[in-house]
């Protein structure tokens, strides 16, 4: 068991008092890592006004004080918190403490009015068999978006929905020539590492673990230094969030998490399109992120934190937090047809994406637990040694992927989508 | 003899038990951190309860086989009930022999608790132990050199040009030119920023539309703006925080030395005068030597704070590509990244001896220096 520092016993005592007051006009706590920013938090709180079981208290919170609170409200034994909706990275943790309840339930009788992602439910179910974690809450992803004047260099029969590697190293450079400096950008100080794992790899490899060190992954980073990045903006670097950038006119062409981009799309739908990222040999690589919705042990009314669950799991909710934030739903049956202009933009791009036939979905990482960010380093390391630093890419793979076999082992974690399902730790070939 | 009474020390207590509290204390914390393994081992029991004797022990990721389990509940404050499930498993102990026992669920992990028939150890009682293995990753950690390299390599160069400046400024002021107050407030703005605000304010001067590159562009002596901030050129990048740093540091040196400035007693230096030496003579001669103990002061605080530089160099360069010791601890200790405290805590600790090292040399060249003249 991790110590409890002084301070979230604190906030824990404040909070329980607090909660008695809030408890007393019968009011649901609602904590999210998601919308934790004051404009998000205003638009989601506008959303549960429309619930009408009772009040919901909508709190925002970043991810580290919400597992604080939660692990002392669990040592406690009492808390303040009914639900809570955060990342799938967030879970293991509190899985790990075992400090929520089991929504088998809850979903099953969700599920008889609405259709919920399979892939999803089973990344709330942990790894067991018949465990609910969470049940999924909405879905993000991560796609390419153009300024439309970079469309005149596209190579010629490339078909900007359904573009190649090769394809877009070509316009790339297309690019170049034609405007004197590079125009294709990608977030190497903010989500890259998802660009490696879910799309670059499983593109050219079918795989992101056990392929790892693969012929297909060295060939992979062999395009990305010598055919793309040499078309790539140098200041890449120091990107975080592309709309930045795609919005000052400093790249044409971007990827990135499509929350990331959405500022470019709700500022100037007219001047920019978003379409699926490209495919490579071995197809179309891409990753779903998904959030879910949980409810502790230690809420005060779990009769209540089901019926919001119940609530925000329903079409026209989902509906609504596609149209006012931007996240795309997880049940069918939404109605998409009234979506401002930047929302629908984007939300035709996530679904060409999605329902591509050689698209390759590739799931974040699971069963790492804490340390679900060294996975990331090992990633990027990989790409940094070899495309920025020139290394060696045969040596690099072989370091890199035992650093990767180890993280494996020393967690126990199974292999995920799209490796092929493992007994016991998965293994990089 | 006079005598000391206890009244000195009672005035230096509250510094002691500050320091104690605040420095001391922490910085044990942290080698342990960076030294200690927290190990876990979970002990199987006689019977399905916390308090029951233990029959072995067994190590993390341990697979074991379920051979029976019980159910039991606990009634929970809001009203509703919490399956808590014991597990009789069986698997190998430390030393590799099988050893039977019952474990709770929250120490295992288990595909389904009512079916499964295998279980992994996940959880267990925290056991300390004295390990090198969080050193030893640092030091194999490709990033370490680069980054060591790099911090030695700004202090190489931002060091030299910051004395040479400050001393350049503090005389200005000093020269009772007129205007000379304006000089020293123009001086004093970079004290008031903080290190962040002006990486973020010197990478906009150097970003592909930034001031730098408008300038350029407009006055038509670039026809595209010149990417500064890139990986295939480091030097530029290494120069921008070379600028930062010393637009931003170079006035608290100022600030010393126009201190030590004033100690320089006019007497002294009109003597010099007297006696014919010029602007030059009397710098080298008679300033510059007056002025070492300020200038030792301004280069250990100056030489400590330059390993630690961070927000300036994440700021300008994103800090993927060049790299600092401080922007590494933090890589380890980031949540997002590494969250591995333990390598983070190895390289505070090498920040720490770094720059103990380093005061302890400066001490030790200049006080042999003093007691060598003394000697003659």
């Amino acid at each position: 068991m991790k110590k409890i520092p002084f301070l979230a016993l604190v906030v824990v005592a404040v909070l329980l008092i607090a909660g008695t007051v809030i408890a007393q006009d019968n009011s649901l706590t609602f904590m999210s890592t998601q919308f934790n920013v004051v404009e998000e938090a205003e638009k989601a709180r506008a959303i549960l006004a429309g619930f009408e079981g009772a009040a919901v208290e909508f709190v925002g919170s970043e991810e580290g004080p919400l597992l604080d609170l939660l692990r002392a409200e669990g040592q406690a034994g009492e808390g303040t918190v009914d639900v809570i909706g955060a990342l799938h990275g967030t879970f293991p943790t509190l899985v790990n403490d075992d400090l929520m309840f089991d929504l088998t339930e809850l979903l099953a009788s969700i599920e008889e009015e609405t259709d919920v992602n399979d892939a999803f439910v089973q990344l709330g179910r942990m790894g067991t068999e018949d465990y609910q974690y969470y049940i999924p809450w909405m879905q993000a992803t991560y796609t390419m978006a153009a300024h439309k004047d970079a469309l005149q260099y596209l190579p010629e029969g490339a078909d900007v929905n359904a573009l190649t590697w090769e394809q877009l190293a070509q316009w790339a450079q297309a690019m170049q020539e034609a405007t004197g400096k590079p125009q294709l950008g990608f977030p190497v100080a903010g989500l890259f590492h998802r660009f490696l794992e879910g799309y670059a790899f499983p593109s050219f490899t079918g795989g992101m673990v056990t392929k790892f060190k693969s012929p297909e992954a060295a060939e992979m980073l062999r395009f990305m230094r010598d055919d793309l990045w040499p078309y790539v903006n140098p200041e890449s670097i120091n990107y975080d969030f592309m709309n930045e950038p795609l919005l000052s006119g400093e790249v044409l062409v971007a990827f990135d998490h499509t929350a990331r981009l959405k500022p470019a799309f709700d500022e100037r739908p007219e001047d920019f399109i978003a379409f699926p990222a490209p495919a490579g040999p071995a197809g179309r690589g891409y990753m779903p992120v998904v959030a879910g919705l949980g409810i502790p042990f230690t809420a005060p009314d779990p009769d209540g934190a089901e019926a919001l669950i119940r609530f925000m799991l329903s079409p026209e909710t989902q509906g609504a937090v596609l149209h006012d934030l931007g996240f795309y739903p997880v049940v069918s049956g939404v109605d998409t047809s009234d979506l401002p202009e930047g929302v629908a933009i984007q939300a035709a791009a996530v679904e060409a994406q999605a329902n591509a036939e050689d698209a390759i979905p590739s799931l974040l990482p699971v069963g790492l637990g804490e340390r679900g960010g060294e996975i990331n380093e090992i990633f990027r390391n990989a790409f940094n040694r070899v495309v920025i630093e020139g290394q060696d890419i045969e040596t690099v793979l072989e370091e890199e992927g035992a650093a990767l076999q180890t993280l494996m082992d020393e967690t126990g974690a199974a292999c995920w989508a799209p490796d092929p399902p493992s007994e016991g730790a998965c293994q990089v070939e | 003899m006079k005598k000391i009474g206890l009244t000195p020390y009672l005035l230096l207590l509250p510094s002691l038990i500050y320091l104690l509290l605040f420095f001391a204390y922490p910085m044990v914390q942290s080698l342990q951190l960076a030294l200690r393994r927290e190990g876990q081992y979970l002990h199987l029991r006689a019977e399905a309860k916390e308090e029951a004797a233990p029959t072995g022990t067994v190590a993390m990721q341990t697979d074991v086989t379920v051979l029976d389990r019980v159910r039991g509940e606990e009634l929970l404050p809001n009203g509703r009930t919490r399956p808590v499930y014991w597990f009789l498993v069986e698997g190998p102990d430390t030393s590799g022999v099988p050893v039977q026992g019952w474990v709770s669920q929250r120490d295992v992990f288990i595909e389904s608790r009512t079916e499964s028939t295998t279980a992994r150890v996940v959880n267990g009682e925290a056991t300390q132990e004295w390990t090198l293995d969080y050193v030893r990753r640092m030091v194999t950690d490709f990033r370490f050199g680069n980054a060591l390299a790099t911090s030695v390599l700004l202090i190489v160069l931002i060091l030299p040009l910051q004395f040479i400046l400050a001393i350049v400024m503090a005389l200005v002021l000093q020269s009772q030119i007129r205007g000379s107050t304006v000089f020293l407030y123009i001086y004093a703005i970079p004290l008031g920023i903080s290190d962040l605000a002006s990486g973020i304010l010197w990478y906009s001067i150097f970003t592909q539309r930034g001031f730098l590159n408008s300038f350029l562009v407009s006055t038509g002596l670039l026809d595209q703006p010149f990417i500064f901030i890139q990986a295939g050129n480091q030097g530029w990048m290494i120069a921008a925080i070379v600028l930062a740093e010393v637009w931003r540091a170079t006035s608290i040196v100022m600030v010393i030395v126009v201190s030590g400035l004033q100690a320089v007693s006019r007497d002294v230096i009109e003597a010099g005068e007297v006696f014919g030496a010029n602007l030059w003579q009397r710098l080298r001669y008679i300033i510059l030597p007056m002025l070492k103990p300020s200038l030792q002061v301004a280069l250990i605080l100056r030489t400590i704070l330059a390993f630690q530089v961070f927000a300036v160099v994440v700021a300008i360069t994103g800090g993927n590509v060049i790299t600092v010791l401080a922007n590494e601890t933090y890589r380890w200790y980031d949540p997002a990244r590494f969250n591995n405290p333990n390598v983070a805590a190895v390289y505070a600790g090498f920040i720490m001896l770094l720059s103990l090292g380093i005061s302890f040399f400066y001490l030790r060249a200049v006080r042999s220096q003093e007691e060598a003249t003394r000697a003659t």
